[in-house]
């Protein structure tokens, strides 16, 4: 296992160099000049080229890149085009706030789902199945943008306990989890459902209630075990995209993430910001992935970690 | 089971752990100098509510960018310097020049030598004295970094800092600069200890004379100023505020519906109404030195016909832009500058006649009408703008097809064109906005030939010879009178030949709690808190 796992992190080296090359490359073609950006709208000619300058911008990409790696690899992030701070201040403040309300809203949406999944399923075509379809399919319904406008109407203008926005304590996390977690649990919620019943059709289940094992230990040891590996997968993956911030959630809830900062980068081309954000994503990305892996052999032991 | 469990097991312990170093991590990154005394910040997660009385909190609609006062560009970033630090001279409520740090100053009549006498007794938050010599650090470090947003505006032109005694110094430009003086109030004077010894702290901790010093900054969440006692100024504020960047419209708005926050800038037009009648807020509005304006591109056809551009400024209602568009705030525009920029001449308005723009189309060649292409950004209001030009542009027959665009597309498509002849813009809805005081922003780098794209902004490519000889002159000599004469002319002159469909001048709307007083808009967007009060 734990060669595995070992294998599995020095293989990610060369994943990231792609990435970083690929969205080097990308952010360096799209259409949009940070030096006018910079400059600002009433800039003259002269005064772009010396903030290009200044930037370095006005070297040939090859060495931008090479610059770029050359500081990475000496733990460097470099410094923020717009706001000439390094960009590991700008991420310190983000990356923790993204990364609990991630867990929170995760936590809660994986235990509810699982929960409404399990009742739909075996309840299949009864009263607490379609109620709890309703719940999934209203929960991926809602956009977020709206679901977080209602919740701060009517837990923070018309009730004043929660916090419109901004990040004080606890408290500030729970409207925003609610809002980014809705669609999780209800993706997971028809998931574990499906899965489920799929399950239950088994000869392995028949076999177990034929020798006389309770209903309950079939289902939780039986049909739900087996049932977790597809559910595992869409949890990972939803974890994997949350783990790089919520623009829509963070803009709602003035929550300081690292959504709004990468949209913010992006707008302004702020070429270090994006590129270690993007770096920073895939990094997580694929560490969830093995997270997930290792995750299928606790699930289910026939499944083998080649190392 | 085993399985289930493991995983509910992995996620709250991972939850768990997160939350226990909550404190440590959220930690902001930009903190005063440790020498600071008071120790109100210290481990202050509870940021300011309502019911402290002395903590002022508002809410704005953008991120801060840099603390940085030599090299700012944004106006929120702006707002919270002009709290902190103070220039030689600086903007009164109207936006017009007042003395600040400078006792008093003159200019030579070239416009080419500037002497100030330096207030005395003031100090920098950092306990250094403010006098020549500061100012001159100041100045000189502008004047060596090309890197700065200040250098490239005015203080490249800078060729000489002397100083004549610990309170006067004489600063000399290589060549007459119009808005020099505005120049000097918007650069900010700062500690020259810092600016010699911590200069990569600046973006992110400044520090000047004005009567409130930095607090914290938590990028992306707040940032706060803490009143400053020693203040040169004296007067009675609140003893700290408190700035955050809540860019959802309906979230800012919650947020002075329940006290949240005591002050919201700005206030979305379609709130107004809603937030008027609520209890304990009031909304207030100022006029705003920001001109909307459909730029015409008259170096191509169709629009080099100068009938064909009064024949676009005939079909628009102005009345009825302001309603669609502007939620019924703001007034025409009613020259090619804002009512309250300096030298401002009103000119009789393009009122809608549709008859007319049709017999002028008619008249250019076009008695069938055409066909073109509006560009704007992505911004729902611009898309708003757009459609009401291309609604209006068909009343007399012109079929106006849409293009948004990202802005850094946009504006890599508008400013990648080398020569006017390249340029493939026909029409750009837009708006500009300079400060009040500073005539020349608002007029040279809009129609002088010299500022065709890439160069500068004048993207209706206007080009005349005469009205060149104007705008050079007015910005070389200290005549009042002359100016105000050229300035006269150059509007006359340009409204008449309508390089733009000119739309509207903005309003300024923000919110504030009724307990608050002293929390002022100037026509730029700039918040003024110097004297704010929670009663």
């Amino acid at each position: 296992m734990l060669k595995y796992i070992v294998k599995r992190i020095v293989e990610m080296i060369p994943i990231l160099i792609v990435v970083s090359i690929l969205t080097f490359l990308f952010i360096h073609l799209i259409p949009g000049d940070p030096a006018r950006l910079v400059a600002g709208k009433d800039a003259t000619l002269e005064e772009v080229e010396n903030v290009r300058k200044s930037l370095g911008l006005d070297k040939p990409i090859i060495m931008q890149y090479f610059s770029y790696m050359k500081n990475l690899v000496s733990g460097e992030l470099g410094t923020s085009l717009t706001t000439g701070l390094p960009v590991i201040d700008m991420f310190k403040t983000r990356f923790m706030p993204s990364i609990y309300l991630t867990f929170l809203s995760m936590f809660w949406a994986t235990i509810l789902g699982l929960l409404i999944g399990i009742f739909s399923a075996i309840n299949k075509n009864k009263w607490p199945d379609y109620l709890g379809m309703v719940t999934a399919v209203s929960g991926i319904s809602l956009p977020g943008f709206w679901l977080g406008l209602i919740l701060i109407q009517i837990f923070s203008v018309t009730f004043g306990i929660l916090p419109t926005g901004g990040l004080n304590g606890f408290s500030s996390y729970i409207l925003p989890s609610i809002t980014l977690g809705a669609g999780i649990m209800s993706m997971i919620a028809r998931f574990t459902r499906s899965s489920m019943l799929e399950t239950m059709q088994s000869d392995y289940i028949r076999t177990g209630r034929a020798k006389g094992l309770k209903e309950r230990t079939v289902i939780v040891q039986h049909a739900l075990r087996n049932s977790l590996i597809s559910v595992v997968t869409v949890a990972g993956l939803q974890f994997g995209f949350l783990l790089g911030g919520s623009v829509v959630v963070e803009t709602v809830f003035s929550f300081p993430g690292m959504g709004r900062l990468l949209i913010d980068s992006i707008s302004f081309r702020d070429y270090p910001v994006i590129q270690s954000a993007l770096l920073l994503f895939a990094f997580e990305f694929i560490l969830v992935n093995l997270i997930v892996d290792i995750l299928y052999t606790k699930l289910n032991p026939k499944i083998q970690l080649q190392s | 089971m085993k399985g289930l469990k493991n995983f509910i097991f992995l996620f709250a312990m991972i939850f768990v752990l997160a939350a226990c170093s909550n404190d440590d991590s959220t930690e902001p990154v930009n903190e005063p100098a440790k020498e600071s005394t008071e120790s109100s910040t210290a481990g202050d997660s509870n940021k300011p509510t309502s019911e402290k009385a002395q903590e002022l909190v508002i809410a704005v609609n953008e991120n801060f960018i840099s603390m940085d006062p030599h090299n700012t560009g944004d106006t929120n970033s702006n707002s919270v310097q002009a709290a902190m630090m103070e220039g030689l001279l600086g903007f009164d409520a109207e936006g017009q020049i007042i003395k600040v740090l400078a006792e008093d100053y003159t200019i030579s009549e070239d416009t080419m030598t500037y002497i100030f006498k330096l207030k005395q007794g003031v100090t920098f938050h950092d306990g250094e004295a403010f006098n020549a010599e500061a100012v001159k650090t100041n100045i000189e470090r502008i004047t060596n970094d090309s890197s700065l947003r200040l250098y490239s505006r005015g203080f490249s032109l800078v060729n000489g800092v002397e100083i004549l005694g610990e309170y006067e110094i004489k600063v000399t430009l290589s060549e007459p600069y119009g808005p020099m003086v505005t120049r000097f109030a918007v650069a900010k004077m700062m500690s020259p200890k810092i600016i010699k010894e911590s200069i990569e702290d600046i973006p992110k901790n400044p520090v000047g004379t004005g009567p409130y010093k930095f607090g914290k900054w938590v990028q992306g969440d707040y940032l706060e100023i803490e009143r400053f006692d020693e203040y040169w100024g004296g007067g009675d504020r609140v003893d700290k505020v408190t700035f955050k960047p809540v860019p959802e419209n309906g979230s800012r708005v919650a947020m002075l519906k329940t006290g949240e926050a005591h002050a919201i800038y700005p206030v979305p037009a379609q709130n107004q109404a809603e937030l008027s009648n609520t209890k304990d807020v009031k909304v207030n509005s100022v006029p705003s030195t920001i001109a909307r304006y459909v730029s015409l591109n008259t170096f191509s056809k169709p629009l080099d016909d100068i009938r064909v551009r009064q024949a676009f400024n005939y079909a628009v209602d102005k009345d009825a832009f302001l309603k669609v568009v502007n939620s019924g705030l703001g007034v025409p525009l009613d020259s090619i500058i804002p009512s309250k920029t300096l030298y401002y001449k009103q000119q009789q308005v393009y009122n809608q006649d549709i008859e007319k723009g049709k017999a002028l189309l008619a008249e250019a060649g076009y008695p069938d009408g055409l066909e073109i292409e509006i560009w704007g950004n992505t911004n729902s209001d611009t898309m708003k703008g757009m459609q009401f030009i291309q609604q209006q542009l068909k009343q007399i027959g012109v079929t106006v097809i849409i293009k948004s665009m990202e802005e850094a597309t946009l504006s890599d498509e508008i400013y990648g064109a080398q020569t006017p002849e390249e340029a493939k813009l026909k029409m750009w809805y837009v708006s500009w906005s300079s400060y009040a005081s500073d005539v020349t922003n608002a007029t040279k780098p809009l129609f002088h030939s010299e500022s065709f794209p890439p160069n500068s902004a004048n993207t209706a490519y206007y080009n005349n010879p005469e009205t060149d000889k104007m705008m050079d002159e007015a910005n070389s000599i200290s005549d009042e009178a002359r100016k105000t004469e050229l300035y006269a002319n150059l509007q006359d002159t340009i409204y008449k030949d309508a390089p733009w469909i000119f739309l509207g001048v903005d309003e300024i709307l923000y919110g504030v709690r009724s307990n608050v007083s002293g929390v002022i808009v100037n026509p730029t967007g700039g918040l003024d808190v110097a004297n704010a009060k929670i009663n």
